[in-house]
Formats: structure tokens, C-alpha cells, sequence
């Protein structure tokens, strides 16, 4: 479960950064007292246009940035007072994710299922039903560099997936990718589901967030501008399809 | 978990060509390729001049003294070849042309003036540009004005002995060890120096720039390893390469001693090998820990600014210059050496503390003390990567 309770997070601006925004503030409001929860078992969407402050949230969920005030507790830890605790229980993939070319998936998984503390043991095997599942044996010894996009996809999401995390967070996981490629990250989300993991995903694609989400929200400039089930989205919404929906609540903000 | 972060980013390193060139190929090519080209160069300019006959220009008649001293002078200053001019004007354009060598004006009154024992001014024409001209003139002078002393006291029936009061004989107490680690010994510190710190800078900017270059920081970011972990890890490796860079420029200059025909210099050979001893290694090696610590400290704050390879490189070519000007500088300066006040400055004290090293006049106090600033510096630039790879900007930038 994620509880995520009135999260600001404020950035300091550089010069450039001031001169590039058009402004004299001294610091920038990117997530502006949200709060919300993922419960286990469900997905839950973070919608909003670029810069809206998805990918901050995200970040702040998975440890990487702190909040400016608020607090955000994943699997009853909290990400700032025991961060090591909550870095265990998450997965993190977004869609411009990078892997080290120079390995091969086989090093790559062993080296970060030993940063996890998985044991050879439960390595083997969950490497053994990644690999049927993603159909990665073949290429499994290979350097990362010399794989295909979508060789790459299934790696990464092996990564992801190796220390059976309870809590799942994609940031814009498909942004980037093949046809092909997003079905296997689509797959991956319904099976967390089905396997009753949390699951948070940011996008901005109405037919991924249609296809897969329990919850939603709609964030802009740091502000939650919705948030609900999707049976009540799809119930009380005001214009002809999602996606028009969504552009009416943003501009309406 | 710091030890499997650097296993894998060593294993990485390895794997990368351009950091395998700057680590290994260049350093253990590069002293073998400066040294047997440039012995090789010498070599053959000593050989060439040895061998070059001498074109001399005499104004005046080939019964003159100065032509009949000249044809005197044994074959073994050099072969040589005389031509006779009217005048010194002549003679000076043939020099300028490159058709002479060396030209010589004498009193056209010489043979008098040497009768009634008159100083007589003897002018040597030559080419200052032109390597050795000056010394050939003057050892054939030193020749002829020899051999008119000694028929000057064979004239006045004076022994030679007796006008000399005093017979110095200046004595060099210094080894030939010595000799050559306070002339030369700036070298050797130099280019560990200048490998230490290029086998720092590619690892350092693909294991840290890299990773925002490749999109990987974020999943490092989110491992359940402490951040001083994940650099210590990648820290190590940064060093390993500084550290194993000097080392091949090590086993680069031992080979050429060695095994190279070129470079067949008994005595610094024999110099140098009696330099690399385990002592010597045991403790350059221990002032070079702490240096490229500090290499690896200072490298990798820029390489984490950094938002490109090209921007790194560009960041950290500048502090390349910075950290080893000075230090060729202080390298080729005999007069610079280790005081408590100089071996408080970083970097150079390890230059000057290896000069003395290598020339076997270091002291162990000075030694500590540089050790130790070194060891400080070391520690601050840790703490200041340590610093820099925690601030979240590196994710957000």
C-alpha cells in the first residue's frame, strides 16, 4: 500500500532555470499538497500533462527525491525515515530507463538481485519464470548493447520484477516504445494485479490508463485536480470520451 | 554490497576500450615510444655531428699560420675541409648560404706580433643556430693556443709547471643516482602524475556521468544500498584505474630499460634499474594512494555535474591542465625542492617527494608530511564526492 499525505515538494531555481521560465521566484512549486492512496491489488494512475509534476511524485514515492513537507509511507515505511526499508519493497521503471550495455542480462539480474539481498536460491528460480515468461533465454547471455529495443523492455522489466517487489511504480513506462514493446509492460502491470501487488503508473495515454487503472488521478502544475475510481470517472464524466475528459478538467483548472 | 558494486563496475571498466586504452595501451606504450625516439634522436645527432666534416673558411693564404695550425689539428676532432677567402665579407655570405661552417679572421700582422710576443686576436665566424658550432670552434682554438704556449715557454725556457701555482681539481661527491633523480627524476613523478590522473578521468566520467547519459541513475538511485555505498564502489574503481595507469607506465619504463636496443645507456640504465627497487616502489606507491584519491575525489563531483560525456570532458580537460601543469613545471625545475613549506602544498609535494625518492635524498620527515596533506586533501575530496553524489539535483537536472 502507498499513503501518500499532503506532499509538497518545492525546488530551488537556478539563474538559467529562472531566465528559461520567465520568472524572478526563487524556487518552484512541482508537487503542491497532494495526498492519496494505492491500495494492494489495484492500479492506480497518476494522469496529467508534461510538467504537471507525475514524475516528482513518482520519484518522491521510490526515495530518490525527499518532500518539501507531507509524508508518503510505502508498505507501512516511511520513504524519508526508512528509506533502505521502502527501496526494498519497490520496483521502479520508467520508459527512458537505461541498462549497462556492457553487461549481459544474466550478469545484469544476478547483480542487482545481490543489491536486493535475493538468495541464489530464490535467484534461480525466479530467474528461471521471468526468463519462460519473457521469452528471454536466448538472448540471456548476449551484451545489453547489442539487444533489440524490446530485448531490452523485457530486461528491464526482469530487473524490476527479480526481488518480487510489493509495490510497483512505472513512470511513463511505455512512452518511447514499439507496439510490441508497451504490450509487454501492459502485460506486466495486469499480472502485478492479478498477483495483488500495488501498482502506480503515470501517463498521459488515456487508452493504457482505460485498459488497466482501479484508481485515478489528475494532477496539473503540482495540484490534484481529481481523483476517484474509474467506474465514477467513467460515469461522471461531461464530455465524449476520456481523453477529452481529461483535457476539459485540466483546462478548467 | 560495496564490494559488489565494484566488482560489477569493475567488470564494466574492463569492458570499455577507450578506458582499457587510457588504462593500460598508452601508459605502457608511451615511455618506451618518448624514450626510444628520443634517444634514438640524440643518438644519431651525436653520430651525425661526430661524423660531419667540418667546413672551414681561412681569410688568407694557405701558408698562413692560422691555415697551417688548422691543417695541424689530429682527425680525431672531426674530419675537416679548408677553404681560403680575400676577405671577411666573402666568408660571412658563404656562412649565411649554409656553405660553411666555421670561418676564421686572424691579424694579418700574426706572425709579427707572435715574434714580439703581442696578444693576437684570432675571430671565429659561426652559425649559432646550428647545434655544436661553438664548441667545435672552440676546441680547435684550444688546440692551436695550446701549442703556442707551449712553444712560448719553450722560447722564454720557462717550465709550464712552474706559472701554474695552483692545480684545482673539482670533485663531484654526488652519485650518478643522485645526479640523475635531481636532473631527471621530475620525469618519472610527472608521468605517473599525468597516467593517474588520465586512468581517473574516463572511469570517472563513465561510471557517473555515464549513468545519467544511459538513463541507469534512477534504478541505482532506488537499490536498498546507502548512497556512500554505491560511490565508495564506484569510487574504488576510479582509483584501481588511476592507480594501475601508473603502474603500467611503471612496467612501460621497466621494459624499456630492459629490452629495448635503442635506449643502451649503461649508465642510466644501470641508474635506473638501481632505482626500481621493491623499497622504492613500496613507497612511491604509498604517496600515489592518497594522490589519486584525490584525483578520483575531485573528478568525480564534475563528472556527477556533468549532464553529457561531451560536457564532462570539457568540464575536466581545463583541471587537467590545472593539476599537471604545475606539476611539470615543479618537475623540470632542478632548484625546486622538498622543504616542510612545500610539502604542504598538494600534488606538487608528491612530485618533489618522488624527485628525492628517486634520487635517494628523501626525508622521512618531509615524507610524513606530505603523506599526510596528502592524505587530507585525500579524505576532503571524499566527503566532498560523497557530498555531491547525494544532492537530488543529479536526478532532476
Amino acid at each position: 500500500m502507498i499513503e501518500v499525505n499532503e506532499l509538497r515538494k518545492i525546488f530551488p531555481l537556478t539563474k538559467q532555470q529562472k531566465s528559461e521560465l520567465l520568472t524572478t521566484d526563487n524556487h518552484s512549486i512541482a508537487v503542491d499538497s497532494i495526498s492519496f492512496t494505492c491500495q494492494p491489488g489495484k492500479v492506480y494512475s497518476l494522469l496529467g500533462p508534461n510538467g504537471a509534476g507525475k514524475t516528482t511524485t513518482l520519484r518522491m514515492i521510490a526515495t530518490i527525491f525527499q518532500p518539501t513537507s507531507g509524508s508518503i509511507s510505502v508498505c507501512g515505511y516511511d520513504t524519508v525515515k526508512e528509506a533502505e526499508s521502502v527501496r526494498k519493497k519497490i520496483g521502479f521503471l520508467t520508459g527512458s530507463t537505461g541498462l549497462y550495455g556492457r553487461l549481459t542480462p544474466n550478469e545484469l539480474i544476478s547483480y542487482f538481485a545481490e543489491l536486493y539481498g535475493v538468495s541464489k536460491n530464490d535467484l534461480a528460480i525466479r530467474k528461471q519464470k521471468l526468463y519462460d515468461l519473457l521469452d528471454m533465454h536466448e538472448f540471456q547471455n548476449k551484451r545489453i548493447a547489442k539487444l533489440s529495443t524490446g530485448m531490452k523492455q523485457k530486461v528491464n522489466i526482469c530487473r524490476t520484477m527479480i526481488h518480487d517487489p510489493e509495490v510497483v511504480i512505472f513512470d511513463e513506462p511505455t512512452s518511447g516504445l514499439d507496439v510490441i514493446s508497451a504490450e509487454n509492460i501492459i502485460e506486466l502491470i495486469k499480472e502485478c494485479k492479478i498477483q495483488g501487488k500495488t501498482v502506480i503508473f503515470s501517463s498521459h495515454i488515456m487508452s493504457e490508463v482505460d485498459l488497466l487503472c482501479d484508481d485515478l488521478a489528475i494532477i496539473n502544475k503540482g495540484k490534484l485536480l481529481y481523483q476517484g475510481t474509474m467506474e465514477e470517472f467513467r460515469t461522471n464524466m461531461q464530455a465524449e470520451n476520456l481523453t477529452a475528459e481529461f483535457i476539459r478538467i485540466v483546462r478548467n483548472s | 554490497m560495496i564490494f559488489t558494486i565494484f566488482k560489477k563496475e569493475l567488470k564494466e571498466t574492463l569492458r570499455d576500450r577507450r578506458t582499457l586504452l587510457m588504462m593500460i595501451v598508452i601508459p605502457v606504450l608511451i615511455i618506451p615510444v618518448i624514450l626510444n625516439i628520443s634517444v634514438g634522436l640524440m643518438s644519431n645527432v651525436e653520430k651525425e655531428a661526430a661524423s660531419k666534416e667540418m667546413r672551414i673558411g681561412i681569410v688568407g693564404k694557405n701558408d698562413s699560420f692560422i691555415a697551417k695550425e688548422l691543417i695541424s689539428v689530429p682527425s680525431t676532432f672531426g674530419k675537416k675541409k679548408i677553404r681560403f677567402y680575400k676577405d671577411s665579407l666573402s666568408l660571412q655570405k658563404d656562412l649565411k648560404s649554409d656553405n660553411l661552417d666555421l670561418g676564421v679572421v686572424s691579424d694579418p700582422q700574426l706572425e709579427e706580433k707572435l715574434q714580439l710576443k703581442i696578444p693576437v686576436a684570432i675571430l671565429w665566424y659561426f652559425d649559432g643556430s646550428e647545434m655544436g658550432m661553438e664548441e667545435r670552434a672552440k676546441g680547435y682554438m684550444q688546440f692551436i693556443e695550446s701549442k703556442a704556449l707551449q712553444k712560448r715557454l719553450e722560447e722564454l725556457k720557462i717550465n709550464g709547471a712552474q706559472i701554474k701555482p695552483l692545480l684545482p681539481i673539482y670533485k663531484n661527491i654526488a652519485s650518478d643516482k643522485e645526479m640523475i633523480g635531481k636532473l631527471a627524476g621530475g620525469f618519472l613523478p610527472y608521468i605517473f602524475i599525468a597516467f593517474g590522473f588520465m586512468g581517473c578521468m574516463y572511469p570517472a566520467i563513465d561510471l557517473f556521468t555515464g549513468e545519467k547519459e544511459r538513463g541507469t541513475i534512477e534504478t541505482m538511485l532506488v537499490v536498498p544500498v546507502a548512497r556512500w555505498k554505491i560511490l565508495f564502489g564506484k569510487m574504488g574503481v576510479v582509483i584501481i584505474s588511476g592507480l594501475l595507469a601508473s603502474t603500467f607506465s611503471l612496467i612501460g619504463l621497466y621494459f624499456s630499460i630492459n629490452y629495448s636496443e635503442t635506449i643502451n645507456i649503461p649508465e642510466i640504465t644501470n641508474v635506473i634499474q638501481s632505482i626500481l627497487t621493491l623499497k622504492f616502489i613500496v613507497i612511491l606507491f604509498s604517496l600515489l594512494i592518497p594522490l589519486t584519491i584525490f584525483f578520483a575525489g575531485i573528478l568525480i563531483p564534475l563528472a556527477i555535474y556533468a549532464k553529457s560525456f561531451k560536457e564532462a570532458q570539457s568540464i575536466i580537460t581545463p583541471l587537467n591542465i590545472v593539476m599537471i601543469i604545475p606539476a611539470m613545471l615543479v618537475s623540470f625545475i632542478p632548484t625546486f625542492e622538498l622543504s616542510y613549506s612545500s610539502a604542504c602544498i598538494p600534488v606538487i609535494n608528491i612530485v618533489l617527494a618522488s624527485k628525492d625518492l628517486i634520487a635517494g635524498t628523501l626525508d622521512y620527515g618531509m615524507l610524513a608530511v606530505s603523506f599526510l596533506v596528502m592524505a587530507v586533501f585525500a579524505i576532503s575530496s571524499v566527503f566532498l564526492s560523497n557530498y555531491r553524489f547525494g544532492k537530488e539535483s543529479n536526478v532532476s537536472n
